[in-house]
């Protein structure tokens, strides 16, 4: 009934996007109550979709629900278009959709100032909203791709936003723009790969489909060493789109762009593709333990040096984009090792293996949602502080609590959740995360390299306990800093109410997997040998709350997080412990090294250099020598020529009248010879 | 009987005198004379086939052609006297302002 609607759900902000393009600039505020309408219009129909599907049949047997038609053909492969429902393609619309509403009703209050540019603004986020929400329905993997790179191209207009004018003047625009063009670029490295894999797949199934690559019969007649290529090459598009370890650069640098777009791309949409790819590929990339152990490694590596860098930045924002980098490579670690379980349980049959990598699965789903609501509270609430005291810089705040109290409360919330605080979201999906993590080490030859990814993530997760607090100290607590004191107050109600609300999912919605989350969002092998997501075998309340709380390692976490925050404290808010000391007042290796991201720009820029430039110098020579040479050379030919015929203008009638003779004369021979050749009469 | 051939002949002749002489000559006067030889010529070679053949309408052609070469004259004439009058010259070489 409204699942054959699913079309209109990212076909509505489409729309949107068409008509605040075409017409914001009459509409109240650049057209954005379009553009939320668009959000709320995707978010019901959503909702309504999820519940038929979940009250569905469909939804035990066989899991999906599909419908697509023709697009186009090539030979023998046909493209289809169409969507493709299951527990996880609704849980992703949902969040989007929710979270991205509330984002938009919070731009109206942050983004009021910007004038005739709204309407720039609004278009640009509704394309942004229907590109994650077309992935999350897209029933194969070139119509995913279609909506995969459309987000790209907005993350580029968005992060860029600023690029022409910025409030704070022409560095800031310049360093708009180059952080636009970076996101841009090195997405595209990622987008190559993604590329790559797909033609890999078509080449191996012959066809796109989720229903035809996916399917185990089709996967088994494979050769498995194309099934690890196109794995490696789609984790490749996924490395790029979340910014994991080689090409996270580009994530710190977006927050050139509006913090309402930032929270827009590291919660809602951009980053979450990838998991979400990752998560969709499941069966595909569990056919290699090779592969999901790569993704475990990539995750974790990242976790952890994204968590590092974050921890003497003092640009607020910047704190946040580092974390969101940590928390994507949770979210891989998780996956990685619940595949890798999985993948080697399918190999050897061993069902009990496979229960456990499902637990990593939905680890990592569970995480993607926590950290959406969380971390779009986060950047929203950091957003209302730069508002209200016009720096990113946290040196400059300082005591806000008591001119923000609302601001300065929900992003007390959000940053226990993140933090793994007891009870909040992030510490369900967290001691997940790091179950998921240390059971996959105890299978496996390769194995003890999750064991290491396991020590690492427990130490991200002081990490993350402590940078988030120094930075909530550093913004609420503590002395005022100077743009405290010219700060004007509380943000309006527009920015307030999101922050409330997506608090209040921040602190609970991880409670999800007590109530049956890991029965929707799980996956298995279902009676007909199929890959099936959802209609699992929840552990239940009794089971989750016993899984966790007669854990050890629970409480060594639970500790760490604690001391994390209890150091933060004393450094930032008591301001008892001088971290000057600790760190020989920024000039210890280490430090500098953390400041400058591990030299990771620099890398870079050697890297673009040597390789870039040298390219680009020989692309240069045959783009200007031979192809302009030889147009250059033909238009040359054509002007001589023309120019030396125009002589033969003299003027003289008597010159024309010559030729004219000459001609009739050579046309009678002509003819004469004619006739004589051919024989005629 | 004269053979067609002598009339043709003679046609051509005075044909190529009027080509020569268009040109040829410098002298504007002289090129329109010129211009009514060749049609002359080619009015006799309708007159002489008109004639060789019996047929009456080579002969209504030349009436036409004669006419018409009247009315060119007629307006040869006045263009030469008007680049006359601009010009002081009817000298072809001198008028030879249409050049690249």
């Amino acid at each position: 009934m409204f699942v054959e609607y699913t079309w209109l759900v990212p076909l509505v902000p489409m729309l949107c996007f068409v008509i605040v393009g075409a017409f914001g600039k009459k509409m109240p505020e650049g057209g954005g109550p379009v553009a939320i309408f668009g959000a709320l219009f995707a978010f019901v129909m959503s909702v309504l979709i999820s519940y038929e599907f979940f009250t569905s049949a469909a939804y035990s047997d066989p899991g999906f629900i599909t419908a697509q038609i023709a697009w186009f053909s090539i030979g023998d492969f046909t493209i289809n278009v169409g969507y493709y429902i299951d527990s996880l393609s609704c849980l992703m619309i949902l969040f989007a959709s929710f979270i991205s509403m509330l984002i938009f009703i919070y731009s109206i209050g942050y983004m009021h100032g910007e004038g005739v540019k709204k309407r720039r603004y609004y278009a640009e986020v509704s394309l942004f909203l229907t590109g994650m929400l077309g992935l999350a329905v897209s029933s194969n993997f070139l119509e995913m791709f279609v909506f995969w790179e459309a987000m790209g191209l907005c993350s580029y207009l968005l992060i860029g936003f600023w690029g022409f004018t910025h409030p704070n003047g022409d560095d800031a625009a310049d360093n708009a723009a180059s952080a636009a063009k970076k996101a841009f670029l090195v997405t595209r490295l990622g987008d190559v790969c993604l590329m790559g894999g797909l033609f890999v797949l078509l080449y191996a199934f012959g066809s796109l489909d989720y229903v035809t690559v996916f399917d185990t019969a089709a996967m088994a007649a494979v050769d498995p060493n194309m099934i690890m290529l196109a794995s490696l090459l789609i984790f490749g598009g996924v490395i790029g789109k979340s910014a994991q370890f080689p090409l996270l650069d580009w994530l710190p640098d977006a927050m050139a762009g509006p913090t309402t777009v930032s929270a827009l791309i590291h919660a809602a949409t951009m980053v979450k593709a990838g998991v979400y790819l990752v998560a969709r590929c499941f069966p595909l990339f569990t056919q290699n333990p090779e592969v999901m152990l790569f993704v475990g490694l990539i995750g974790g590596i990242t976790a952890f040096f994204a968590a590092t860098m974050a921890l003497n930045n003092m640009n607020i924002k910047k704190v946040l984009a580092y974390s969101t980098l940590s928390q994507l490579g949770y979210m891989f670690l998780a996956l990685g090792a619940g595949g890798y379980m999985m993948a080697l349980g399918i190999q050897s049959g061993d069902n009990h293996l496979i229960a456990a990598g499902a637990v990593g699965y939905t680890a990592g789903c569970l995480h993607m949602v926590n950290h959406a609501f969380f971390k779009a509270l986060l950047f929203l609430g950091s957003g209302s502080v730069i508002h209200a005291t016009g720096t990113e810089d946290m040196r400059e705040m300082g005591g806000l609590h008591k001119k923000m109290k609302i601001t300065s409360i929900t992003m007390l919330i959000g940053s226990l959740s993140i933090a793994g605080f007891p009870l909040f979201s992030g510490f369900w999906s967290k001691e997940l995360v790091l179950e998921a993590a240390m059971h996959a080490g105890d299978y496996g030859v390769e194995g003890y390299l999750f064991t290491i990814m396991w020590v690492l993530a427990i130490v991200t997760a002081f990490m993350t306990a402590f940078y988030m607090f120094r930075m909530w100290f550093m913004t609420f607590k503590g002395k005022p800093g100077h743009g405290t004191e010219h700060s004007h107050g509380e943000s309006p109600k527009s920015m307030t109410a999101p922050l409330v609300v997506l608090s209040a999912f921040a602190a609970a919605i991880g409670c999800m997997i007590l109530f049956g989350f890991d029965e929707y969002i799980t996956i298995g092998i279902n009676g007909a040998g199929q890959f099936q997501v959802g209609s699992g075998h929840g552990h239940g309340m009794v089971g989750w709350l016993e899984d966790i709380f007669l854990s050890a390692y629970t409480y060594l976490t639970v500790v760490l997080v604690l001391a994390a925050i209890g150091i933060a404290y004393l450094m930032y808010s008591k301001k008892s412990v001088d971290p000057g000391k600790i760190n020989r007042n920024g000039n210890s290796l280490l430090y500098r090294a953390l400041s400058n991201r591990w030299y990771f720009p620099q890398l870079y820029n050697r890297i673009g250099w040597g390789l870039g430039y040298g390219v680009a110098k020989g692309v240069e020579f045959v783009d200007r020598d031979v192809i302009d040479g030889t147009v250059n050379a033909l238009s040359a030919a054509v002007v001589g020529g023309g120019e030396s015929l125009s002589r033969v203008q003299t003027g003289n009638v008597r010159d024309y009248a010559a030729m004219v003779m000459i001609g009739v004369v050579l046309l009678f021979a002509v003819i004469v010879a004619l006739f004589y050749f051919m024989g005629g009469a | 009987m004269i053979p067609i051939e002598v009339y043709l002949v003679f046609a051509a002749i005075l044909f190529a005198i009027g080509a020569y002489g268009v040109v040829v000559k410098n002298n504007t006067i002289v090129v329109l004379m010129c211009i009514e030889l060749m049609l002359n010529a080619a009015n006799i070679n309708f007159i002489v086939f008109s004639a060789f053949t019996t047929d009456v309408l080579g002969q209504v052609f030349v009436i036409m052609s004669i006419s018409v070469a009247a009315a060119e004259v007629a307006v040869g004439i006045a263009i030469l006297l008007n680049a006359y009058k601009v010009k002081n010259t009817i000298e072809a070489d001198s008028l030879a302002s249409m050049r690249w």
